[in-house]
C-alpha cells in the first residue's frame, strides 16, 4: 500500500517559525486531493499541537503519515511533560498566566480543539520525559 | 472562443525575452517558460494582473475591446466608468467633467459606478448582516480574489456574499431605469465598462456566481485615457453626480468596510498579503472578525493593472474628490427596493461559486501519494535554488511538471554545471 512520511521539526520559542509545519502539511495534503474540509480539521489539530511544542516543551518534532486510508499526525516533544493529562484536557484549564490570557492566548482549549478536530485522539506524557499526541482521520473511499 | 479557458492576460511573444521575472509574482504558479518564452497555463491563471505590472519588457497585457465596434451593435450605449478613473486626472478636474468627457467618446449617456456600490452598502448593512451567514463575510468585488479562493481556500467559499460587484448592479440597474424611461428593449442597449482591472476584463465575459453578464463590452482604462483626457474641456453643464461622500471611496482598500460601518473588519490588499490572512481566517485563528475586505491590487482596485495613475496619487485625488460630495443618506424606500433587487435574484449571485482543485496531483489518492513520493525523490537531487532558469517558478514545480507528465525535457541547468564541474575534478 502506498504510504508517504514527513517530519517536522518544531523548536522552543521559535515563534518566526511556528505555524511552519502545519501550513506545509495543508498545502501537501491539498495537492494528494484530500477533501478541503479534511484538510481544514488537520491543519487546525495540527496547529494546535504545533504550538504547544512551541509554547510548552523544550522542543520537538511534528511527523505526518498518509496512507489511502488515513492522515495520522503525531507530536512529539522532549519535555517536561504534562503532570495531569485528564485536568489538561478539560476545556478552560490552562496553565498560562493571567496576564497572558487576558492578551487572548492559553484559553485551554488546544488539546480538547485537537480531539474535537479529529477521528483518533490520544495523549501520552510522562512527567519530565515528553508528550506524544497522535491524532488521526479516516479517510472514506472516494475522499 | 473557449470561454472555459479565456483569459484577458496574454503574451506579446516578441516581446519575452524569457527573464523569469513573472514566474516569480505569479501567486498561483501559473507560468512556464517554454522554448525561452513566458506560458501561462490557462486552469491556474486567476486574471490578477501581477505578470503585467512587474514585466520590464512590456510583453504582458490584456485583451479588451473596442468601444467602437461595440458602440455601433447597440441602439442606446451606456458608459460605466471605473470609479478609479476618478483618481486619474488632475486634482481641479471636477468628477462631472469626466464624466462628460467619457460620454463625448460617442456613448449616449454615462451611469457612475457608485449607481452599484450604493446599492450593495445598502443590501449588505440593512439585509445581509442580519441574516445568519458563515463568518467572517469575505467581500465578492475582486474577481482575482474569487478565483484565488476558488482554488486554494475552498473552505471559505460559503464566507463570501453573494452579491454581485458595483459594475454589474450598475450595468443591470442602467440597464433598467433606461429601458423604462426610454420604452427600449434591454437587447437594445449596450453598456460598456471602462475597467483598471483585468480580472474584471476575464470575469465579464467568464462570470462567476452568475449566468450572463449585463456588461456587453470592456475597456481598458490605460486604452482610453487620452481620449478622454483630449475631451476634458467640453461643457459638464447637464451632466449630474450621484456619488456621496462614502460610496466613491470603494475603489480604495478599507473602503467598503468603512461604507458598511462594520466594527471588526479586517481591509487587506495585495494578493500575496490577502493570502496570509486567508490562511489565518482557515484556521479559524481570527475569532470575532465580521467582514474581510480582501483586494488583489495594493491600495485598492486603484492599484489595477490598467490603471495610468500611480495608485497612492490616485487614492488621494479620490479622497479629495469624497470631500465635496454630500454624506451617503437612503431613503426607506431606497432600501425596501435595493433588498428587492437583491431577494429577486436581480443584484445577487444566483449560480454557486464551485471549488476548483488544480491543485491536486490525482483524482486517486493512492496515485497521488505515488507521485508525491515521486516528487519528494525529485527534489532531493534538485539544488532548492528556486532560480527559475529551467522554466519553473520553484525546484517543487519543476518536480510536479516532470511527475505531472508537464515537461519531460527539462533540465535543471544549476545541476547540471555542478555535475560538469565535479566531473573535471575528478
Amino acid at each position: 500500500m502506498e504510504f508517504m512520511k514527513y517530519t517536522f521539526d518544531v523548536e522552543k520559542d521559535d515563534f518566526v517559525r511556528a505555524g511552519e509545519a502545519s501550513s506545509n502539511i495543508k498545502r501537501t495534503l491539498r495537492e494528494l486531493g484530500i477533501d478541503s474540509a479534511i484538510v481544514r480539521r488537520i491543519a487546525i489539530a495540527t496547529y494546535e499541537a504545533e504550538m504547544n511544542i512551541v509554547i510548552h516543551s523544550v522542543g520537538g518534532q511534528v511527523e505526518l503519515e498518509i496512507d489511502p486510508n488515513s492522515i495520522k499526525v503525531t507530536a512529539r516533544d522532549r519535555g517536561p511533560g504534562i503532570p495531569n493529562i485528564e485536568l489538561a484536557m478539560q476545556e478552560g484549564y490552562s496553565t498560562a498566566s493571567e496576564k497572558v490570557r487576558e492578551m487572548g492566548f492559553g484559553a485551554g482549549m488546544g488539546l480538547p480543539n485537537m480531539k474535537k478536530c479529529t477521528d483518533r485522539f490520544t495523549v501520552e506524557s510522562v512527567y519530565g520525559e515528553g508528550t506524544t499526541i497522535t491524532m488521526e482521520i479516516l479517510l472514506k473511499a472516494g475522499d | 472562443m473557449d470561454n472555459k479557458y479565456f483569459h484577458s492576460v496574454i503574451l506579446q511573444e516578441d516581446r519575452c525575452i524569457g527573464c523569469t521575472s513573472c514566474l516569480k509574482v505569479c501567486p498561483t504558479e501559473a507560468i512556464r517558460l517554454r522554448d525561452g518564452k513566458a506560458r501561462i497555463i490557462g486552469e491556474k491563471c486567476i486574471d490578477c494582473g501581477e505578470c503585467i505590472r512587474i514585466c520590464p519588457n512590456h510583453a504582458k497585457s490584456a485583451i479588451a475591446d473596442n468601444y467602437l465596434d461595440i458602440i455601433k451593435k447597440f441602439k442606446y450605449t451606456i458608459a460605466i466608468p471605473s470609479l478609479v478613473l476618478y483618481g486619474q486626472f488632475p486634482s481641479k478636474t471636477s468628477i462631472a467633467q469626466m464624466l462628460s468627457a467619457v460620454k463625448n467618446l460617442g456613448f449616449d449617456e454615462v451611469y457612475e459606478a457608485t449607481t452599484g456600490s450604493e446599492a450593495i452598502t445598502t443590501v449588505i448593512a440593512n439585509h445581509i448582516l442580519n441574516k445568519k451567514h458563515e463568518k467572517p463575510l469575505i467581500n465578492s468585488s475582486c474577481p482575482a480574489i474569487l478565483r484565488l479562493i476558488q482554488i486554494r481556500f475552498p473552505d471559505l467559499l460559503p464566507n463570501i456574499i453573494d452579491i454581485e460587484t458595483p459594475i454589474e448592479v450598475t450595468a443591470r440597474i442602467a440597464k433598467h431605469e433606461v429601458s423604462k424611461r426610454l420604452g427600449l428593449d434591454i437587447k437594445d442597449i449596450g453598456v460598456i465598462f471602462i475597467s483598471p482591472c483585468t480580472a474584471r476584463v476575464t470575469s465579464i465575459r467568464n462570470p462567476i456566481g452568475i449566468e450572463r453578464s449585463y456588461v456587453d463590452g470592456v475597456v481598458s482604462m490605460k486604452a482610453v485615457f487620452g481620449e478622454i483626457l483630449r475631451n476634458l474641456g467640453g461643457s459638464c453643464k447637464e451632466q449630474l453626480v450621484r456619488s456621496n461622500s462614502s460610496s466613491i471611496l470603494w475603489p480604495i482598500i478599507g473602503g467598503q468596510s468603512r461604507a458598511l460601518g462594520i466594527e471588526n473588519y479586517l481591509a487587506v490588499d495585495g494578493i500575496s498579503e490577502v493570502i496570509k490572512v486567508l490562511e489565518e481566517i482557515e484556521m479559524d485563528k481570527l475569532d470575532g472578525l465580521e467582514f474581510f475586505e480582501g483586494v488583489a491590487c495594493l491600495g485598492g482596485c486603484v492599484g489595477g493593472p490598467l490603471t495610468i495613475e500611480n495608485s497612492f496619487i490616485s487614492r488621494n485625488r479620490i479622497r479629495t474628490l469624497a470631500k465635496s460630495l454630500p454624506p451617503a443618506e437612503y431613503s426607506k424606500e431606497y432600501i425596501d427596493n435595493s433588498i428587492k433587487m437583491y431577494e429577486d435574484g436581480l443584484i445577487r449571485l444566483t449560480c454557486e461559486i464551485e471549488p476548483r482543485s488544480i491543485m491536486r496531483l490525482d483524482n486517486d489518492i493512492t496515485k497521488s501519494i505515488k507521485k508525491m513520493e515521486m516528487i519528494k525523490e525529485i527534489l532531493k537531487y534538485l539544488p532548492g535554488l528556486d532560480c527559475g532558469v529551467c522554466g519553473a517558478p520553484t525546484c517543487k514545480a519543476f518536480a510536479e511538471d516532470i511527475v505531472r507528465g508537464e515537461n519531460p525535457r527539462s533540465v535543471c541547468l544549476v545541476k547540471t554545471m555542478e555535475n560538469f564541474r565535479n566531473k573535471k575534478r575528478n
